[in-house]
């Protein structure tokens, strides 16, 4: 404290000033991530899409009010903005607008199943190894990297191989293969963590390790997963497409944006637009995901900011 | 009073003529080896420029070891990197000033002429050798691939002189450890392999960051003792970045103490540990653990203002327990009689309880 | 050294356990074998005699050792659809997947690396959000449309390249490009972070300290470095490649394994899956072991001993 009267009260001033600064700062520290979430090019082109996709996914079937299995063989192969059908009749002339709103769905419900149990199973697996060690630790990262270096394409035609073709063996085996990658990830990451003073201090101090798993850990590592998950959604969208496509996926009647852009590719000539408009559902979609995904790294990963490495003293 | 100004552009350093240091005794050339001038290096965040060098000026003299201290923050490392040109370019920038050696202006060389100056006439030696050598060279490619940029040299001749450099900074069995790649060497061998790649040219000015903070206690006398020596034998100017006042009180000769982005005080050694005159080096001083100060260590209370937000005046004024009210309406300048300047306006005697 | 042998062995103990994973999964398959070859009509005790010619009732770890016995010595077995001999059927489309595959790979690293690369050194510049937008839109796209599109396109209306067929340069074009775009979007990412990674390390500074160009010190020491989790990652390139080809491969006619190992799936052809379901597992896990390798070689840190 300056012994100078004067200068005692210039200090508090400025005091009051640099606390003010610094209040804004803090209060702004979570505005600034929403606005830098908001500011986020990727992330908005990303949501807006992904808005649209669910929208139609999840209310596209019961506004059309059509049944996706309604054939009609006097109009088939009708071009998009034909009388009653929007987007056109496939080669059964079924309205192809509501068949691409079920295979969004089926997309999304796939995606939704692949990732909650990559998710669970990834996280779950990669504590229990990356925190235990020794023994447990290798057995589980031997199991990930014997699963996670197959391709994913050739695991699910195996799975398909043994139980059969439908939807449930493809979610299995992009389960499988993304469980892998989300638990490679968690594991690395609890890793570092382990070594990190907070959690040795929280040991130190008694804290049960149950508690200091979803207090400190999980939090922690909650921001890399949620990124990768985003982008396992994107890779669970094609793979289910791509084996729909062969015609290991969904069975017909069951729509799948795959399956469609397979029962199409005979008459590209004739209309295209029953291959083009579910393979562009399908871009959509993952496009959207995967921005998602990167916007979010943006945002959340320090990294990124190595640019600026170098500069502190 | 003979308050001579120095922050202007052309650097009225006062007493520049006078000898100072070992450059009394005559061992080097007349002139002075690096010469800083009114250096303002800005940090662009979130689209606005800070300063974080504010307009420093700094003159070496050859043969003389001048130490720059300061606190973590307060651009010593910025200031290094802006005189070779090395600021990492975005977000940070060298904005203005003159850095004068060997009668040219580096800030306005051309890229490849800077490029040449760099090793060959002006080396820099950074805090951790091991991030700083590259680790899928070995070493000797490293240094072969310096030499072969400067000089005109074959293979075999590079190899040679990078043999030799190695062994001069007194790396053990230099002829095998030329293969060996960064992770295969300890902290101090790679530290002297930095001192041999900067040294291998012969350059007349060296600035070394922090050589020892990331290095073993053990080694840290070692690694110094060999630049002291490397500096006393080629009669180099050496521009030392430290925060350790011990190592500064046992090789400067003069000693520029940076405060936010702009020298505070400056005066030759001895005087500065004898009489410092600003209250932030007093308070330095004071924070130095000695026999006197028993259990409790002094701290210069509160902490550097962030450069988004600088004081109005005197920028250590809100940390000055000295301060009156011209410190927080007036910018102070850099004054002083003779060799002893700083930037106060109401220095004090040093009380070192 | 003792790094590479001990991946070798891991190599093998993976290679074994797949396989038994393999042979189990198609064993247990839901379907019957039987339905392949028989017709419809064929009675209870003709499926019964072809299950016991084929040994299909015996335990499956039988079956299982008596089928490696064979695989050793080089019996292969033959198709139950066509009976050809597989050994004959690996061994010519073995050739055309190699074709496709090498090229695609080879397009993956010889487009995604550079355009990585210049992205990394212009970075948000216009050049770089050109790269990135292409490289995000590449990893949107399905192959499988991608592939449609690019014979509708160039084969149908422009008629400028083959719609399908093997084996020359004019029919690989297509397949191989959509093969490797996928990658090439990948490679592009991965390249650009990783060069950004390593051009804001210290050792850029000490090499720009020492006097290098920018040229010397991007082009030779940045991405030298760069190259270390691109190399890491190539098997897993390679693993993508395999995958992607079962689809590629089925859509432009391209007679290789994949095309065979997706038929032979949907016809229930057991032999013949199993045993290119084994091919194509040991293609990925030995190109894992040659990315694990070659990762040895442009990273010195592993090499201590």
């Amino acid at each position: 404290m300056p012994t100078d009267p004067e200068a005692a009260r210039y200090l508090r001033e400025w005091d009051d000033r640099l606390q003010d600064y610094e209040d804004r700062q803090r209060i702004t520290a979570v505005r600034q991530l929403l606005r830098r979430m908001g500011r986020n090019r990727l992330l908005l082109i990303g949501t807006v899409l992904g808005f649209v996709v669910l929208f139609l996914g999840l209310f596209g079937p019961v506004i059309s009010g059509v049944d996706y299995r309604t054939q009609s063989f006097r109009n088939i192969h009708r071009p998009p903005f034909s009388e009653g059908h929007l987007l056109g009749t496939d080669e059964l002339g079924r309205d192809i607008a509501i068949r691409l709103f079920i295979g969004i769905r089926v997309s999304l419900l796939v995606a939704a199943g692949v990732t909650t149990l990559a998710l669970v199973a990834g996280v779950l697996l990669g504590m229990t190894g990356g925190w235990t060690g020794g023994w447990t630790d290798r057995a589980v990262r031997g199991g990930v990297d014997f699963v996670w270096g197959f391709p994913l394409i050739l695991v699910a035609v195996l799975f398909a191989g043994g139980l059969g073709e439908g939807l449930f063996p493809v979610i299995l085996a992009v389960g499988l293969v993304n469980t892998a990658a989300i638990a490679r990830v968690v594991r690395g990451e609890v890793l570092v963590l382990k070594q990190r003073e907070f959690i040795e201090a929280a040991h130190a101090a008694g804290v049960s390790t149950v508690r200091i798993m979803g207090r400190h850990v999980v939090p922690n590592i909650l921001a890399p997963t949620m990124v990768l998950a985003s982008y396992y959604v994107a890779v669970a969208v094609v793979a289910e497409a791509a084996l729909s496509f062969v015609g290991l996926g969904a069975q017909p009647p069951l729509p799948s944006l795959g399956r469609m852009v397979s029962d199409g590719r005979n008459f590209l000539r004739v209309n295209h637009w029953e291959a083009t408009i579910p393979g562009l559902a399908i871009v959509m979609l993952v496009l959207s995901v995967s921005l998602i995904g990167d916007g979010l790294r943006d945002v959340f990963d320090p990294r990124l900011r190595h640019e600026a490495k170098g500069v502190e003293e | 009073m003979s308050a001579t100004r120095s922050s202007t552009p052309g650097c009225a350093v006062p007493d520049r003529q006078a000898p100072i240091g070992p450059a009394a005794t005559g061992a080097g050339p007349p002139g002075l080896a690096l010469s800083i001038c009114n250096l303002r290096t800005v940090i662009r965040t979130e689209g606005v420029d800070h300063e974080v060098v504010r307009g420093l000026s700094l003159d070496i003299q050859p043969d003389e070891i001048v130490c720059l201290v300061g606190e973590s923050g307060c651009g010593k490392t910025m200031t290094a990197l802006s005189a070779l040109r090395l600021v990492p370019s975005p977000p940070a920038r060298v904005v203005g000033g003159e850095v004068m050696l060997a009668g040219r202006d580096l800030l306005k060389l051309s890229n490849r002429e800077m490029r040449a100056v760099r090793t060959e006439e002006i080396s820099m030696i950074f805090q951790d050798p091991l991030t700083s050598l590259d680790p899928v060279f070995t070493v000797g490619q490293m240094l072969i691939e310096v030499i072969c940029t400067h000089r005109p040299l074959s293979k075999r001749d590079a190899t040679d002189l990078a043999i030799s450099a190695l062994g001069g900074v007194g790396l053990p069995a230099p002829h095998q450890q030329i293969d060996a790649y960064p992770h295969q060497l300890s902290g101090g061998m790679r530290q002297r392999v930095m001192i041999a790649m900067a040294l291998m040219l012969d350059p007349s000015v060296l600035i070394a960051d922090e050589p020892t903070t990331a290095l073993d206690v053990t080694v840290q006398a070692q690694i110094l003792d060999r630049l002291l020596e490397e500096q006393r034998k080629r009669h180099m100017a050496m521009l030392l970045i430290t925060h350790d006042l011990a190592i500064v009180a046992s090789i400067a000769d003069r000693v520029a103490v940076m405060y936010s982005g702009e020298i505070v005080e400056l005066a030759p050694v001895r005087e500065l540990f004898s009489n410092p005159r600003h209250p932030y080096t007093q308070g330095l001083l004071k924070a130095l653990p000695s026999a006197r100060s028993k259990g409790v260590l002094y701290s210069i209370p509160g902490r550097v203002p962030p450069p988004q937000f600088p004081p109005p005046g005197c920028h250590f004024a809100p940390r000055c327990p000295y301060a009156v009210s011209r410190c927080w309406q007036q910018y102070p300048e850099l004054t002083g009689e003779g060799l002893h300047q700083m930037r106060c306006f109401n220095p004090q005697p040093f009380d070192p309880s | 050294m003792r790094r590479i042998a001990s991946r070798s062995l891991y190599m093998l103990l993976i290679l074994a356990l797949s396989s038994i994973a393999v042979f189990y999964a198609i064993r247990l398959s839901g379907g019957d074998a039987t339905a392949a070859r028989l017709p419809a009509s064929a009675s209870a005790e003709d499926r019964a005699q072809f299950r016991d010619q084929l040994g299909l009732d015996d335990p499956v770890y039988e079956q299982y050792f008596r089928y490696m016995g064979r695989v050793v010595q080089g019996d292969f077995g033959s198709s139950i659809t066509n009976n050809a001999k597989i050994s004959n059927l690996v061994k010519e489309h073995g050739r055309n997947s190699l074709v496709l595959g090498a090229s695609a790979f080879v397009l993956v690293f010889a487009i995604g690396v550079p355009l990585g690369v210049l992205a990394a050194v212009r970075r948000n510049r216009s050049a770089d959000a050109g790269i990135m937008t292409f490289s995000v839109v590449g990893m949107a796209i399905p192959n499988f449309w991608l592939a449609l599109l690019a014979v509708w396109l160039f084969a149908s209306t422009l008629g400028w390249l083959p719609s399908a067929g093997c084996c020359g340069i004019k029919q690989l074009i297509l397949p191989a490009s959509v093969l490797a775009l996928e990658g090439i979007a990948l490679t592009v990412r991965m390249t650009r972070s990783a060069m950004l990674e390593n051009l804001g390390a210290d050792f850029v500074r000490t090499l720009r300290a020492g006097g290098l160009s920018e040229l010397r010190v991007i082009g030779r020491h940045v991405l030298r470095n760069a190259m270390v989790p691109i190399v890491s990652l190539a098997g897993l390139r390679i693993g993508q490649i395999v995958g992607y080809a079962l689809v590629v491969e089925t859509i432009f006619g391209w007679p290789g394994l994949g095309q065979v190992l997706v038929t032979a799936v949907l016809r229930r052809d057991y032999p013949v899956a199993q045993f290119f379901s084994l091919v194509l597992i040991a293609v990925v896990v030995a190109s894992n072991w040659l990315a694990d390798v070659g990762y040895t070689v442009v990273n010195p840190r592993l090499r201590r001993a």
